[in-house]
């Protein structure tokens, strides 16, 4: 539904974008990350048709951006960011104007309003002038806005920015309910948010596409390989002794807490060293309140994949002078 | 054809919300208000030929107020993206915007309809001029308004827009003038200068003349700086 090859941006002398490609299947939510300054708003005007890659290419819902620019924007629904709106307008009458710039008719554009005012939870507030609205608001004018012509692409950039953990709920739920409706590409740095709703997590770094695949496996490839805690009613020596006995256990260190002890078990490269530790201390008939691994997050993913991407960027342009 | 009355009505709208327009508005009024007391004149004879002459010159600095936030402003907020990104082609963004410039334009020249009353009122005005007085503003208007889109088209500071337009603007209507007349440049320069010199082809206008080749300047400079906007904003997309 959404296809990118090699897209490429240079600002002047800047590189945005660097060889960036994926395949988004229809009905998907794939969650764009990354730090800001990654390129992510890049990418998404080059799909929207705001700004022209430099080099490469990519189609929308089978149009190319480059040769059926019109065909390819009347296929998306976008949000950009910041959600830049005329403040001057009432909510209804920019609907209205969004819906005819995208050729709808009178009588399509009052049915889509009536049920996206309904649905966005606009309904207080649709006679009234966008400047007197609060953030979240402005925000849900945007997203009906961009659901006004029912595209099948909806490209959201940063839908949650400046939101209260309330309204991100509710703006997570209504992105939710497009699923399998429409393909959702969405951008965000609040990882949560891309942990729940989306299908598909895509990290770009410094302009270059770092990471690809589904949430759940990213947090899989974090979470194998993290450490064990483990709390036991035992001297700290001891248990540090009984946890290296278990042979996937790397090493282990202990600190006491009163009658309690608390290690940190890391296990040897990616095993999953906690039903061993568990058998053991059961066997040895010592009491535990805690076998757990260390909670892994995508948020830790992102800081391990962007950081090696900055140190790439950084070895790259200081071998450049030693190679000149 | 839809799309483009779309944007020309929320352009219009945007003006007649916004106090700047207020302000443009209540300056022409008053400003025009003096030029029709001190034209009008007891024993001189009743038309509107120098109120209009003059408005030309007070339109100098109108225009690029009406006209510097068609696109700076949107430029300055970010709306234009939402708006480049909609399926309309850049000649309806164009276009729509100029349209709604010039509707806002054109009811700004109410007053002087007022004025053209008043004096229908209290003399026998011949009727003549003042029609032809009056579609000439319109197309002075026109060609003003376009030279502000596209340079509004350039800049996000309502401010450099408005500032370049009137440059540009003064220097059609007042400034290429003075060259024209002046004698040490050789002949070609001078007759060059003298036609793209606006007071010339408008004062046809106000003496009750409408001349094609008047109307055929008017209108082909106004689509020339519309199809310049055109590229400028077409160009962007591809930077």
């Amino acid at each position: 539904m959404i296809s990118a090859s090699d897209l490429t941006k240079w600002y002047g002398p800047t590189l945005a974008l660097d060889r960036v490609g994926f395949d988004i299947e229809p009905g998907q939510i794939v969650g764009f990350l990354g730090p800001n300054g990654a390129g992510k708003s890049t990418a998404m005007r080059i799909l929207t048709g705001f700004l022209p890659p430099t080099s490469g290419t990519a189609s929308i819902a089978g149009h190319d951006i480059l040769s059926a620019p019109d065909a390819a924007r009347a296929a998306i629904g976008y949000l950009p960011e910041g959600t830049p709106l005329y403040p001057e307008m009432r909510v209804e009458e920019f609907l209205h104007f969004r819906g005819r710039l995208m050729g709808m008719t009178r009588a399509d554009r009052q049915r889509r309003i009536d049920t996206l005012v309904d649905r966005c939870g606009l309904s207080p507030v649709r006679r009234r002038v966008i400047r007197a609205l609060s953030k979240g608001n402005r925000q849900r004018v945007g997203l009906a806005q961009a659901l006004l012509h029912e595209p099948p692409v909806l490209i959201l950039d940063e839908p949650t920015a400046g939101l209260d953990p309330n309204q991100i709920t509710a703006v997570r739920e209504l992105i939710a309910e497009l699923r399998g409706k429409h393909t959702v590409l969405l951008s965000t740095h609040i990882l949560p948010e891309v942990e729940r709703t989306a299908d598909r997590v895509i990290i770009i770094a410094g302009g270059r596409l770092v990471a690809d695949d589904t949430p759940t496996e990213l947090r899989r490839q974090v979470a194998e390989g993290s450490r064990v805690i483990v709390e036991a009613k035992a001297e700290p020596a001891e248990l540090e002794s009984l946890l290296k006995q278990v042979p996937a256990v790397e090493s282990a260190t202990a600190q006491s807490l009163g009658a309690w002890s608390r290690a940190v078990a890391t296990p040897k490269g990616l095993a999953d060293v906690r039903a061993d530790i568990g058998k053991l201390l059961l066997d040895k008939s010592i009491a535990v309140r805690e076998i757990s691994r260390e909670a892994a997050n995508l948020e830790q993913f992102f800081v391990q994949v962007t950081d090696a991407a900055k140190r790439a960027a950084s070895a790259e342009s200081s071998a450049k002078p030693a190679a000149a | 054809m839809n799309v483009t009355l779309a944007i020309a009505k929320r352009e219009l709208a945007a003006l007649f919300v916004s106090p700047t327009a207020y302000l443009v508005i209540g300056i022409f009024a008053f400003v025009t208000a003096l030029f029709f007391m001190t034209v009008l004149v007891p024993g001189q004879p009743a038309e509107m030929r120098w109120v209009f002459i003059y408005v030309v010159w007070l339109l100098v600095f109108i225009a690029p107020a009406i006209s510097m936030r068609t696109f700076s402003e949107e430029f300055a907020s970010g709306s234009i993206e939402m708006l480049l990104t909609s399926p309309v082609s850049d000649a309806q963004i164009v276009i729509g915007k100029w349209l709604g410039a010039f509707g806002f334009y054109a009811a700004m020249l109410s007053p002087l309809v007022v004025q053209i009353v008043v004096l229908f009122l209290f003399a026998r005005p011949d009727y003549g001029p003042i029609f032809t007085g009056l579609v000439g503003l319109l197309l002075v208007g026109g060609f003003f308004l376009a030279v502000g889109v596209f340079v509004s088209a350039m800049s996000d500071s309502q401010l450099v827009s408005f500032l370049v337009t009137t440059l540009i603007t003064g220097t059609l209507a007042i400034g290429v003038y003075s060259f024209a007349t002046e004698p040490s440049l050789p002949e070609w320069l001078r007759s060059g200068l003298y036609y793209v010199n606006i007071s010339e082809h408008y004062s046809a206008f106000a003496k009750g003349l409408i001349d094609a080749t008047n109307v055929v300047y008017f209108v082909s400079a106004t689509a020339l700086f519309l199809f310049l906007g055109v590229k400028l904003i077409e160009s962007r997309r591809w930077r």
